[in-house]
């Protein structure tokens, strides 16, 4: 057996690399690697922690019962009351208002759902809302829209 | 649900294994049978999301396949989701995780496509100067594809199918190369011009996992958008998609998507 000695070496070698291999490798790939598929598993619990900015369907209700029923009344029943405000988040926290509720009386608000375009159903209400109001005899031909023009008439918490 | 695809004829090896698999199944059956019984009528209890996590049970991600659906027909272009989305997420200017295309068709076949800003602001009256006999919005986001290539070839697994079918990026295993973005059949994907990573649709992950509905789906005022959950007994959505003439986006690339279309035009790309 006079060869004993380079086998040796050789054995040596290989543990060598594949110990240092184990070690690399501990360090290089994360924890829950692999532990559902080729990815980190834990990453998702770090996408449940982001924010939450909208309140649920009906949060706003805890507090504005009466304005809710008002608004579930009438036709814009299925639109959500942080479309036309803003997020919850600006608004309340933990059950406590922190400021004032954004209100916008603007018609460029009304006129992203209710401006006549051809690409809408047709059965959705919608207006030229420029050619109404000239109609209406609220401005003339070439002027600017009247900021808070549509809801001189019409209220859009009871419609 | 893909229209074009045809059920293969099985081959004597898939016969042979899941001959195999059904009767290991029987066995296990035999043997356990109260305990399965006691199992399956636990699950048949469980009720919506919500009702879940009021209960305070942890969110359990194999319990869930999401899919989403949008009816075309019921879209009026306001830009409501796409401004929810933005507020939600923090999505950056100009980048949009989900937005909304208008399509206006002559008759003679000539399609135009808009999108000014996404549809965010809305959209203005377009004069085409063409004969348009057919016109309507479609919202689109990430399909959250069952054969994704955006997972397939990232370098670095850090874009990935949940358990609950959405799929998601790490942004710590992120490292911005960008394949994804260029993958995507969809154009659902973006660099972040501040982290520097691929940023996407996560459908609201940290909505949906506390039994909220998607920001897009919950600002939608005429319920264009929907969102439903295959494993939750009795879902509307679940039973649209499985009874309807729904269709998926780009079926040719075979990626399988998880997001359907209610009523879509055959010029939508």
């Amino acid at each position: 057996m006079e060869h004993t000695k380079h086998l040796w070496r050789a054995f040596l070698i290989l543990l060598v690399l594949g110990v240092a291999g184990i070690f690399v490798r501990h360090f290089l790939i994360p924890e829950s690697f692999g532990e559902q598929g080729f990815y980190r598993y834990t990453s998702l619990g770090e996408f449940k922690e982001k924010p939450v900015i909208h309140g649920a369907v009906g949060s706003c209700t805890s507090c504005h019962q009466e304005i809710a029923d008002t608004k579930t009344a009438g036709k814009h029943a299925s639109v959500s009351c942080e479309v036309c405000h803003a997020p919850e988040s600006v608004h309340a926290a933990g059950g406590q208002k922190i400021a004032d509720m954004p209100t916008n009386p603007s018609h460029t608000l009304c006129a992203t759902c209710h401006q006549f375009l051809e690409a809408r159903p047709k059965e959705f209400p919608q207006v030229d809302v420029t050619q109404h109001l000239i109609d209406l005899g609220v401005m003339a031909k070439g002027e600017a829209i009247p900021d808070g023009a549509c809801i001189v008439c019409h209220q859009p918490h009871t419609l | 649900m893909n229209e074009y695809e045809k059920e293969e004829p099985a081959s004597r090896r898939d016969f042979l294994c899941g001959a195999a698999q059904q009767a290991a199944g029987a066995a296990i059956i035999l043997a356990f049978g109260e305990q399965l019984v006691a199992f399956s009528e636990a699950a048949a209890g469980e009720t919506a999301a919500t009702a879940e996590a009021s209960a305070g049970v942890p969110y359990d991600p194999l319990k869930h396949r999401y899919l989403y659906l949008i009816d075309v027909a019921k879209c009026i272009g306001c830009g409501a989701c796409v401004r929810a989305c933005a507020l939600e997420n923090d999505v950056p200017d100009n980048h949009f995780r989900t937005w909304v295309e208008r399509y206006m068709v002559s008759r003679t076949g000539e399609v135009t496509t808009d999108s000014p800003n996404g549809g965010k602001d809305g959209f203005e009256p377009l004069l085409t100067g063409q004969d348009i006999t057919k016109a309507f919005f479609v919202p689109k986001l990430c399909n959250h594809c069952s054969q994704s290539p955006c997972v397939q070839l990232c370098p670095v697994g850090a874009s990935y199918r949940s358990p609950d079918g959405l799929i998601l990026v790490d942004e710590k295993r992120c490292i911005g190369c960008g394949y994804c973005v260029q993958a995507c059949p969809y154009g659902s994907r973006f660099i972040h011009p501040e982290t520097h990573t691929a940023s996407k649709c996560t459908l609201c992950y940290h909505r949906i996992t506390k039994g909220m509905l998607p920001a897009c789906v919950q600002a939608c005022p005429t319920g264009a958008r929907r969102f439903g959950d295959t494993q939750r007994p009795g879902d509307e959505v679940t039973e649209i998609v499985a009874s309807s003439p729904v269709r998926i986006l780009k079926p040719e690339m075979n990626t399988e998507p998880n997001c359907y279309y209610l009523g879509l035009s055959q010029e939508v790309r």
